[in-house]
Order: C-alpha cells, then sequence, then structure tokens
C-alpha cells in the first residue's frame, strides 16, 4: 500500500526527527533526544541515515568545553517532507488525490 | 520511541505531535512583557502623580527603565545559552525588538537636543510598533489590540495636556504589554500542564 511513499522518511524516528527539525532552525541532538525519548544510540543511527540521504546537516562542535551536535534541516530535506506528507494525505484521503 | 514502520493514519498523527512538541518549547511566557507593561505604568503613574501633587523626586523614575533593560539583555543572553534549538521566529523578532530599542533611545535623544511638544506621542507611536509586530507573528491577538491601541492613545495625546499624558501612557503600558504578558504566561503554564 505505501510502496511509493519515502523509505528513508516512512520509519517512525526518522519521521519524528524530521518534523522536529522542519519546525525550527537548528537543533541540538539532547533537543530531538528529550522530544523524542529515544535512546542517544538510535538516534545517532537514524541522523546519520537522514545525513546519507542529504535531508540533513549535522555539525559538530564544542560549546563550553562540551562536544555538541546540531542537527539542520537541508532544502532538500525540506522538499522530501513536503512530498511525503502529500503523498501520505492521498493514501489516508484519495479525494485529494 | 522505536524505528517501526507506521500506517498512513499513525505517521501524520506523529507528524502533528512533534510539531506540536517544537512549538511548545518556543511558546513565551511572557515574563519580560509583563516586567516592561508594569515598569511603564509605574513610571508614568509616579511621573503623573509628581506633576499632579507637586512632590520632590530625588531620581527621574524614568532611569529604572535602563536598569530592567540590562536586566532583560542579562536573561536574554542566558536564555540564548542555554536554548537547545533556534528557529526563525525568535531571530525576527529579536532584531524587531532590538530596533525598537535602538529606536526609543534615538527618540530620547532627539527630544533632549531638541524639545518637542508632545513627547509621549512619539513614544507611544515606537510601543506601538514592536507590539503589533509580534502579536502578527505569534497570532496572538491581545498583543495585536494592545499595538492598535498605543496608536489610538497616541493620537488623542496630541489633544490633552503633558499630565492627562502620563496616565495615557501607563494605559499603553497595561494594554500594550501587562495585560497580553499576564495572557501569555497563563497560556504557557496551560502548555506546561498538557505535556506533563
Amino acid at each position: 500500500m505505501f510502496k511509493d511513499l519515502d523509505p528513508i522518511l516512512h520509519s517512525q524516528l526518522r519521521l519524528a526527527i524530521m518534523s522536529l527539525l522542519i519546525s525550527v532552525q537548528e537543533a541540538e541532538f539532547t533537543f530531538i533526544k528529550e522530544k523524542t525519548k529515544a535512546t542517544s544510540g538510535n538516534i545517532s543511527v537514524q541522523l546519520n541515515k537522514l545525513k546519507e540521504a542529504n535531508y540533513i546537516d549535522i555539525t559538530k562542535q564544542f560549546k563550553n568545553n562540551y562536544p555538541q551536535t546540531l542537527c539542520k534541516v537541508t532544502p532538500e530535506g525540506i522538499d522530501a517532507f513536503e512530498k511525503y506528507v502529500a503523498d501520505l494525505q492521498s493514501y489516508v484521503d484519495p479525494s485529494k488525490l | 520511541m522505536e524505528d517501526k514502520e507506521l500506517t498512513g493514519e499513525e505517521s501524520l498523527k506523529l507528524i502533528r505531535e512533534m510539531i506540536g512538541e517544537a512549538k511548545s518549547s518556543y511558546i513565551s511566557k511572557g515574563v519580560a512583557s509583563m516586567v516592561w507593561g508594569a515598569l511603564i505604568m509605574l513610571c508614568s503613574l509616579i511621573s503623573w502623580a509628581h506633576v499632579h501633587y507637586n512632590f520632590e523626586l530625588w531620581f527621574d523614575v524614568w532611569l529604572l527603565l535602563i536598569v530592567a533593560l540590562a536586566i532583560q539583555i542579562f536573561f536574554n543572553i542566558r536564555e540564548g545559552k542555554s536554548r537547545k534549538f533556534t528557529d526563525r521566529l525568535h531571530s525576527s523578532i529579536s532584531y524587531v525588538w532590538s530596533t525598537f530599542g535602538i529606536c526609543i533611545f534615538m527618540i530620547t535623544y532627539y527630544q533632549n537636543v531638541i524639545p518637542v511638544q508632545h513627547p509621549l506621542f512619539l513614544y507611544m507611536l515606537l510601543y506601538g510598533i514592536p507590539t503589533f509586530i509580534t502579536g502578527g507573528i505569534f497570532k496572538h491577538k491581545p498583543m495585536i489590540i494592545g499595538g492598535i491601541s498605543c496608536w489610538i492613545l497616541a493620537i488623542i495625546s496630541l489633544y490633552t495636556n503633558y499630565e492627562t499624558n502620563l496616565l495615557l501612557m501607563a494605559a499603553s503600558g497595561l494594554l500594550a504589554w501587562l495585560i497580553p504578558g499576564i495572557l501569555l504566561w497563563v497560556r504557557y503554564s496551560r502548555s506546561k500542564k498538557n505535556h506533563v
């Protein structure tokens, strides 16, 4: 049924991460962890998959001597997310096709 | 949260929930708005009482605003450092309020160099601008109404004396900042309760 949906976005945690990042300009790893309540390891794996698809940018830096990971949606990520939502809506409500 | 495949309805529900989660993180507490509103009211009312009852004031009461501004900048920097995300709205709003701060300083400076006939008109005119823009961006109706009220009060001030204008200025602090700030605080407290 969902064969045409973007497989990168059609997973619970990756979709949650993209939905969070689409609402802000840039977010720290800890913000994503706090909001999704997933484990750090699982989030890292999914962030890497999103990065490999070029949907997000990841910047690693230091803030007050502590490592900081910043994530940001790319223009390709925004396009993919918008297409995914439109596809989903057409599946849920075929009258929108 | 696991990494499982979702149905269409579940995916849409998840998107809505996560966008809601992100939004709840940047709801304003309204503290700055309440403090400014209360201070503008206090300074205006003390100045009015000073003119009306003709008593001695051993310091310029409006200097309190500079102290409040310094405290606010300190808290803004601290809050900015601890914030785990940045969003476009806050970046835009901070530019609007920085512009407002600079303009207030410029108007005060101008008025000290060239005394104007209705100085409070200019202040109320300026109060309305960032309030109206912020209210519009955050879709916070009390702030939109507050901004418009400042402009109406500014027009009225052209036809009343200085003493009455100080009361109009107090009303502008109440309508533009104190009431909207209290309502923002109520909204923030409710959203926190819903997310516990």
